[in-house]
């Protein structure tokens, strides 16, 4: 993968004033969104250990390798730290140095591995390479489908990569939030940071197949979803709100289905169907069949229960689990 | 319809006069012998639409396993007892919907070239059959005209299989390539089958394949040199005015073709394994076909919520009962029995059930005797 090794011939260590670092200049920034607790611990305990790899520039020093090392020894105030300086001049060899570092002595997360990607584009690595050698390295799908989408990531805004990185979001539902424009992407964030995964995906490919079926701007969605009326109402939770609207969408965007669905609750509360006796029609109606479940101890709780159902038989209101 | 754009030749069937027909009728198509079709894939992995690229290339081969399969229907749906013949893989045209984009493991398109072998292989089957009715086709896994101005196989299938009282031969197809079919004698067991969709679905998600028109056009002229035909309505697609589209369709095609020569009728709605709905969305961005009330079936694919396939269902059966008479075989591919029951009025519980609606002994005394035009 690499055109050649780093030589360490080519380095020294020096002493350097914090202030001489410059981290605005992040062209060899491998590491995003990260706790530097366990790191301030660490060297207010034993030290900085491993110096970080600096290159000399017109005005002070670029980082190339221990952003978060950095970082912590500024939060603890130190002024000034031993590093290790680099002539080297070739940017994507030093990157590398940086990228098989940080890989072998941490995770990568989705949204470092995106930027990796990115960067190393930038420094002129062809699509091919990327494809073959570095999405394996990483761990990732080697497809071009996937290569656009880590690139959509890596220029996304940064609270969609926060929300990738907390929630650790996958691949898969990664594409599906980047299929949206960036002013939607922003409107979704408070309705998918409440769920788990597969609620996330139901969320983003319900409210992306509406938009295609009718052909609307995804704030009048999520208006005929309920977002007045639920979103930012005191009584919920987010993660009720976000539940709602879940709801809602799924409403929208499988309206026969959820007729049916509401038609069959309505007739069990309607017959009052004990709440120890689970029912439950065929899945999306699709079978004629409804199942019946329940659990019990003993002979007598069995017979308690058949009671139970013999007694629901005799409803006027039972054909209506029957009425297709 | 994509124009095949280069050959690749297993040397095995080199000399084989199925291989040296294709090349001879493809002048100025670079022919190359390979020795291992993965060479092939060196051309399509570069590709950003390996599955449409894989279209312009064509890969004579020799079949190694079997010919002739039962079709595979889906689990928990009432099949029909077809046979498939697999004599080739792909299909030039490029149909939105079209399983096969991830149903078949190469995007290029297969020619089996040991046409002996066929032969042999039928002859077994046949004897294995024992004089039973059988419906067998070659449409399944690519359509059965769309490269046969190059192979020209159909009047070597129609030869074998007229012979064959008892084997219901059927050439499906959506195209209007019926040369070849008319160059010899037709006869009364082989069927020539056109899928057919609403004119708006033809035009906008059955790329390379004609006019909705010009196939029953192509119908008409087979049906009147002689031989039986068949129609596909698979898959038919919901859309806003989609009832009035299919009743123009059906009217002109019952109008065009004389119900009385009409084999068979087969109704499907759209509905496709998970996997190709990615594949949809990014070959065919304009397409709005995934984004109807899909639901996942008892097969796992995803299917149009069943009460709304029953009510389309009744509306074209209704249609065809209209214009046909009420005498051609209507069935379902891949629907189960309460889609029967409910839509046709009939409760097949086992695929044979389905074939004997299907067979000679129960048609011959109804639809050979229909009369053309509306009958109310």
């Amino acid at each position: 993968l690499d055109s050649s090794e780093i030589r360490i011939e080519d380095m020294r260590y020096a002493t350097l004033p914090l202030a001489k670092i410059n981290l605005k200049d992040e062209r060899f920034r491998t590491s995003y969104f990260f706790s530097l607790e366990r790191l301030i611990l660490s060297i207010e305990k034993a030290g900085l250990l491993s110096p970080p790899l600096v290159r000399q520039a017109e005005k002070g020093y670029i980082l190339v390798a221990g952003w978060k090392r950095v970082l912590a020894c500024r939060e603890i105030g130190l002024s000034s730290i031993k590093v290790l300086v680099t002539e080297d001049q070739d940017d994507l060899r030093l990157f590398l140095a940086s990228v098989h570092e940080n890989l072998a002595s941490r995770g990568i997360s989705l949204v470092e591995k995106a930027e990796i990607l990115r960067k190393l584009l930038k420094f002129g690595v062809p699509k091919r390479a990327l494809l073959k050698g570095y999405l394996p390295l990483l761990s990732l799908p080697a497809t071009g489908d996937h290569l656009d989408v880590l690139i959509g990531l890596s220029r996304a805004e940064d609270a969609v990569k926060k929300l990738v990185w907390e929630k650790d979001v996958p691949l898969l539902i990664v594409h599906f939030l980047l299929r949206f424009k960036p002013v939607d992407q922003r409107l979704l964030l408070p309705l998918l940071r409440p769920l788990g995964q597969n609620k996330q995906r139901e969320i983003l490919e319900d409210l992306w197949e509406i938009s295609r079926r009718d052909n609307k701007p995804l704030q009048d969605i999520l208006d005929e979803a309920g977002a007045r009326r639920v979103l930012g109402s005191p009584k919920l939770s987010p993660q009720q709100e976000a539940e709602k609207m879940r709801l809602g969408l799924k409403r929208i965007r499988y309206p026969q289905l959820s007729y049916w669905e509401d038609r069959f609750k309505s007739a069990r509360r309607r017959i009052r169907w004990p709440k120890d006796i689970a029912i439950h029609p065929s899945l999306n109606f699709e079978g004629e069949e409804i199942s019946i479940s329940f659990l019990f101890k003993n002979e007598k709780e069995f017979k308690a229960r058949l009671e139970q159902l013999q007694a629901m038989a005799r409803k006027k209101e039972f054909p209506e689990f029957f009425g297709r | 319809m994509n124009e095949i754009q280069k050959i690749f030749v297993d040397k095995d069937v080199l000399s084989f006069p199925l291989t040296k027909r294709i090349i001879k009728r493809c002048p100025g198509v670079p022919a190359a012998v390979v020795r291992y079709k993965q060479e092939l894939d060196a051309l399509l992995t570069s590709s950003a639409d390996p599955a449409g690229e894989g279209k312009k290339y064509l890969w004579l081969s020799r079949q190694k396993g079997a010919f002739v399969k039962p079709c595979p229907c889906t689990p928990h749906y009432i099949g029909c007892n077809y046979f498939i013949i697999n004599l080739a893989l792909n299909c030039p045209l490029d149909c939105s919907y079209c399983i096969l984009q991830v149903y078949l493991a190469n995007p290029w398109i297969t020619i089996y070239a040991n046409l002996d072998d066929l032969w042999k292989e039928m002859d077994a089957f046949r004897r294995e059959k024992k004089g039973k009715f059988v419906r067998i086709g070659t449409g399944e896994l690519s359509d059965s005209l769309a490269l046969d101005h190059i192979t020209q196989t159909s009047p070597e299938l129609i030869s074998y299989f007229g012979r064959e009282r008892k084997i219901l031969f059927e050439l499906k197809t959506k195209t209007t390539n019926i040369a070849g079919v008319l160059a010899g004698p037709p006869a009364e067991n082989i069927i020539l089958s056109w899928s057919l969709n609403s004119e708006k679905i033809a035009r906008e998600e059955e790329k390379g394949a004609p006019p909705v028109e010009d196939r029953i056009e192509a119908a008409k002229v087979v049906s009147e040199r002689g031989f039986p035909v068949g129609f596909h309505f698979d898959p038919l697609i919901l859309y806003p005015g989609c009832e009035e589209d299919y009743a123009r369709v059906i009217e002109k095609l019952l109008c065009a073709v004389n119900p009385s020569r009409i084999r068979w009728i087969s109704l499907g709605s759209l509905r496709f394994p998970p996997a190709l709905k990615p594949i949809i969305e990014k070959r065919f961005p304009q397409s709005r076909i995934i984004y109807g009330e899909l639901i996942q079936g008892k097969d796992g694919k995803l299917r149009y919520f069943k009460p709304l396939r029953i009510e389309l269902y009744q509306k074209i059966v209704a249609l065809i009962k209209y214009w046909g008479g009420g005498q051609i075989p209507v069935y379902f591919c891949m629907e189960d029995t309460e889609v029967w029951e409910r839509a046709l009025k009939k409760t097949p519980r086992r695929k044979e059930e389905v074939e004997l609606i299907l067979s000679p002994r129960v048609n011959d005394s109804k639809s050979m005797t229909s009369k053309s035009g509306p009958s109310g």
